[in-house]
């Protein structure tokens, strides 16, 4: 129904999408994740050519959205969008929201619009407040007229640009069961959120959107429980990184740690964490004395806020060397340590580097 | 210079150097006058040195009494009460006491017997006119006032705003019939010849009205002409009516009273208006008479805007530097004008002033003089419509103008916003009247356009910038979320401007527009200066004819406020319209 080539948009300089290829398909709810700045909106807002991409192509039912001889217009009426602002027409009340469309654009008769559209209000739950103007409702009420005033027109496809962004807490839930219940009907919608747990429930496929494209895709399971890329997992995981490189056996240890103890600290980590974490730190960076002659070593610590795991993972360039080779933890005082305060210890050969991996253990 | 001797007692004389001629101090610090010189003769004679000591003049008898000085020579007077504490010589000299005056503030109060008595005083001149150039040249030291029409210059004279004014000498025999409180002042100050004025590149119009006037003498047309106008009083002109189809003659006049230019019953007449028809009907052409400011007359003539001049115009040389006169028509002179109570040869033969009559007989007498008499009320009427139809073309058009003003300045392209931007910067940092005068004497010069168009094309200009920043205003005040949700619906971009943007935009600029409306109302007044006959230029008329200030004044204010209110209301009415709510409301009352 809706197929993206290599689609890519730029503001001047800098390239908010770059090559994106995608497909959408009658019925299907999809769900556009992934941290700000990603161009999830963008990608949404290229589907309508709210924003003119700067090139690729979208097929709308055969017709290339981006041919110049394309009926922009009448492509949009079939494609409705709701905004995060809701962008209620604000001198009009909620019940000519509904209408104007239809009887401007459709020509249909101001009685008839009117019932259909007094249907679509009692449908999100609005029906008393027919004759209300925008700025005598509320945000949840807002979107939910603006969901019905999409409705109107009968489009075939509805993006959802974070509906529910501007919105407080208890009226997101006001909002969502309408979406939801769009979703059963069988209504082909793309949804841009940041509601993961909605996103899971209600999309048939979940975009992970970085890096300027779609960088994963598939079934919600997949997304949310096993994401193959690294990426995709620090997002779900909602995993906080930190990252530094020892360059010399001669470097500031001092001013690492004290980097570290920051980290911790705006992820209000315990103090006990913390300190363990700076001591397998040290007696890891013993193991490795020797070879920091040869090359860098980078350290990347991660913290998930979703299952609260601390990974360390240690990588350095050169010929392969597993650092455990030389363990003897009944001798080794360090080793011990290390063995006590980790889990999962682990070494693996990424191309030409060795990386070393390991899990602060939970006690 | 007298050499007092240098050695023996000194002789101490006291005086009180302050009252030339008798005793002061000289340029070079030296007691002198005559008490000086007397003191300096009495120390020669007594062989002693003489020493002043200059204090006040109440302190000398106490020094003389206390011994501190030996005699007092400084013109005092010899009083009864002076004696009994001091003794006085002879007398040596008799002196009068007189009262000084300020010297400046004594004339100003006095009758005016001469034009010599005009200096230092306030004079009323018509602006432009050589009466003007006159008073610059032989009254430096008066207090010259320039009005832009005869009748405010009368008006002057009558509410003692001036001392006195200049006037021709037959338009001032016409008033002093009306208005028996004016007098003459001495004879005639200098005379010129009238003439019309044609502009340098009309020789061949000129001409033809030389040959016109060389008939009009043979045949007795003149002086039947002069018989009516000037010497009886001025009998209405008979019509002329003759085939007028080789276009249109422009003649500019200006209404400086009969017998030359007047406004009766609702139209022009005169001896220049009736000079002026004739020569038309000469030439087979229809005549168009713009009424306009004695001083924008030579402009006028100049630029093109008239044909001629015809409003008893002396031939003055500065005049002729810049456009040419026919042959003379007629020979006035000038006189000086008051009030007859300031003038000394009238002023005794005055009877006193009689009691005014009752408030309400004045009201009605006014009323009747300013709008019955002559159909007046005409004047008023005409200069309403033409007042209302400048207001509303211009803010037709302006509107207009203003929307397609915006839409440039909004457009993206510099080559469409820059001049947008530098339209409506020019036109709001400029006064509507230098556009009005641009507009008219410059940008359509060699344009036969008539006077109203070129005020609307005006206003409009003025109006447009206005109303193109109001436009913007409004629409970047409607936020941009609800144009991409009626984009996202399928509106195309006018459909979505024209649905959504607009019906809010009006919404929020009309308190802004309703008050620039009523301020463009108010602004045509000036269009009197294009020889435009409104609202405020017919109670110019009326005022040149009444010399009444008050009423005229006062009922075009009331009707420029009715206007306004009337426009304000309407405006109102449209706003609750619009105002989405308020139907609401009235739908829910239905």
């Amino acid at each position: 129904m809706i197929r993206i080539e290599g689609l890519a948009k730029r503001y001047g300089d800098v390239e908010v999408l770059r090559d994106v290829t995608a497909e959408i398909r009658k019925g299907e709810v999809i769900a556009i994740i992934g941290p700000s700045g990603a161009g999830k909106s963008t990608l949404l807002r290229c589907l309508n050519l709210l924003e003119q991409p700067t090139q690729g192509a979208i097929w709308i039912d055969g017709v290339n959205l981006l041919d110049r001889r394309a009926d922009v217009p009448s492509i949009r009426q079939k494609m409705n969008m709701v905004f995060q602002s809701f962008n209620l027409f604000a001198h009009l009340s909620a019940l000519d929201n509904l209408t104007l469309a239809p009887r401007k654009l459709r020509r249909v008769p101001r009685a008839e619009a009117e019932a259909k559209a007094m249907d679509l209000l009692r449908l999100v739950g609005l029906a008393e407040k027919a004759d209300s103007f925008p700025d005598e409702l509320s945000g949840g009420q807002q979107q939910r007229i603006a969901i019905a005033r999409c409705l109107a027109m009968e489009p075939e496809v509805i993006l959802f640009d974070e509906p529910t962004s501007a919105l407080d807490p208890t009226t997101v839930s006001e909002v969502l069961p309408v979406i939801r219940r769009l979703a059963r009907e069988g209504m082909t919608m793309a949804i841009v959120t940041h509601e993961m747990a909605f996103a899971r429930d209600v999309a048939s496929r979940v975009f992970y959107m970085d890096e300027g494209g779609i960088y994963e895709e598939g079934p919600p399971e997949q997304i949310f429980e096993h994401p193959t890329r690294e990426r995709t997992r620090t997002f779900i995981h909602r995993i906080r990184r930190f990252a530094c490189r020892i360059g010399s056996p001669d470097f500031d240890l001092y001013a690492m740690n004290a980097e570290i103890e920051a980290f911790c600290e705006k992820h209000i980590l315990p103090r006990k964490t913390r300190d363990d974490l700076l001591l397998v730190v040290e007696e890891t960076l013993q193991l490795y004395r020797p070879a920091l002659q040869t090359a860098p070593l980078d350290l990347a610590i991660g913290y998930s806020e979703r299952n609260q795991d601390l990974e360390l993972v240690w990588e350095h360039a050169g010929p392969p060397a597993d650092p455990r080779a030389g363990e003897h933890p009944s001798e080794d005082f360090g080793w011990s340590i290390l063995r006590g305060l980790t889990e999962d210890l682990a070494y693996e050969r990424v191309g030409d580097r060795n990386r070393l991996s390991m899990r602060m253990a939970r006690r | 210079m007298l050499e007092s001797p240098a050695a023996g007692v000194p002789l101490r004389i006291g005086v009180s150097a302050t009252r030339e001629p008798f005793s002061f101090v000289d340029r070079d610090g030296r007691i002198s006058g005559h008490d000086g010189e007397l003191a300096r003769r009495l120390g020669m004679r007594l062989g002693r040195p003489v020493e002043f000591l200059n204090m006040k003049f109440m302190a000398l008898i106490p020094a003389l009494q206390s011994g501190k000085i030996d005699a007092i020579v400084t013109g005092m007077t010899a009083t009864e009460e002076r004696r009994r504490l001091v003794a006085f010589s002879r007398p040596y000299y008799r002196n009068a006491q007189v009262m000084l005056v300020r010297r400046s503030a004594a004339p100003a109060r006095g009758k005016l017997s001469s034009v010599a008595d005009l200096q230092r005083r306030r004079v009323g001149v018509l602006m432009g006119s050589a009466h003007e150039t006159w008073v610059l040249r032989n009254l430096p030291q008066a207090e010259m006032l320039q009005y832009k029409t005869v009748a405010d210059v009368t008006l002057a004279v009558k509410q003692r705003k001036v001392d006195a004014a200049l006037h021709d000498a037959d338009p001032l025999r016409a008033l002093m019939r009306e208005d028996a409180s004016l007098g003459r002042l001495g004879d005639a100050l200098f005379a010129f010849d009238c003439g019309a004025g044609f502009a340098s590149s009309a020789d061949d119009l000129r001409e033809q009205f030389n040959a016109f006037l060389a008939e009009i003498r043979q045949n007795g047309v003149y002086d039947d002409m002069r018989a009516r106008w000037m010497e009886g009083r001025g009998e209405a002109s008979p019509r002329v009516d003759l085939p007028a189809d080789r276009g249109v003659l422009v003649a500019g006049v200006s209404d400086v009273g009969l017998p030359f230019v007047a406004v009766q019953e609702g139209r022009l007449t005169g001896f220049d208006v009736e000079l002026a028809e004739r020569f038309a009907a000469r030439l087979g052409r229809e005549l168009r008479l713009a009424n306009m400011d004695f001083g924008s007359l030579v402009a006028a003539v100049a630029s093109g805007k008239a044909d001629l001049i015809v409003s008893s115009i002396y031939i003055t040389p500065e005049r002729e530097e810049q456009i040419d006169f026919s042959a003379p028509y007629y020979a006035m002179e000038t006189h000086v004008a008051a009030l007859k109570t300031e003038l000394a040869a009238t002023a005794a033969d005055q009877p006193a002033a009689p009691s005014a009559p009752p408030l309400a007989q004045r009201v009605a007498d006014s009323f009747h003089a300013n709008l019955i008499k002559e159909n007046r009320y005409r004047l008023i009427l005409d200069g309403l419509q033409t007042t209302v139809a400048i207001a509303l073309c211009s803010v037709a058009i302006g509107t207009l103008l203003g929307a397609a003003v915006c839409f440039l300045r909004m457009s993206g392209a510099a080559v469409l916003n820059v001049p947008a931007r530098m339209y409506i910067a020019v036109l709001r940092g400029t006064p509507v009247l230098v556009v009005l005068m641009l507009v008219f004497y410059v940008a359509f010069a060699s344009v036969d356009i008539p006077p109203p168009l070129a005020a609307i094309i005006a206003f409009a200009l003025n109006f447009g910038a206005y109303a193109a920043e109001i436009f913007r205003t409004g629409i970047e005040g409607v936020d941009r979320g609800q144009t991409e949700a009626g984009l996202a619906m399928g509106f195309t971009r006018a459909a979505t401007f024209l649905h959504i943007v607009l019906p809010q935009m009006v919404q929020r600029i009309l308190p802004v527009y309703k008050g620039e409306f009523i301020s463009l109302v108010k602004m045509t007044s000036i269009v009197g200066y294009i020889a435009v006959q409104d609202l405020t230029k017919a109670s110019d008329i009326i005022r040149s004819r009444t010399f009444d200030a008050c009423f005229p004044l006062a009922m075009v204010a009331i009707m420029y406020f009715a206007i306004s209110w009337v426009l304000i209301r309407l405006l109102d009415f449209c706003e609750l319209r619009l105002d989405p709510k308020s139907r609401r409301r009235r739908g829910a009352r239905r």
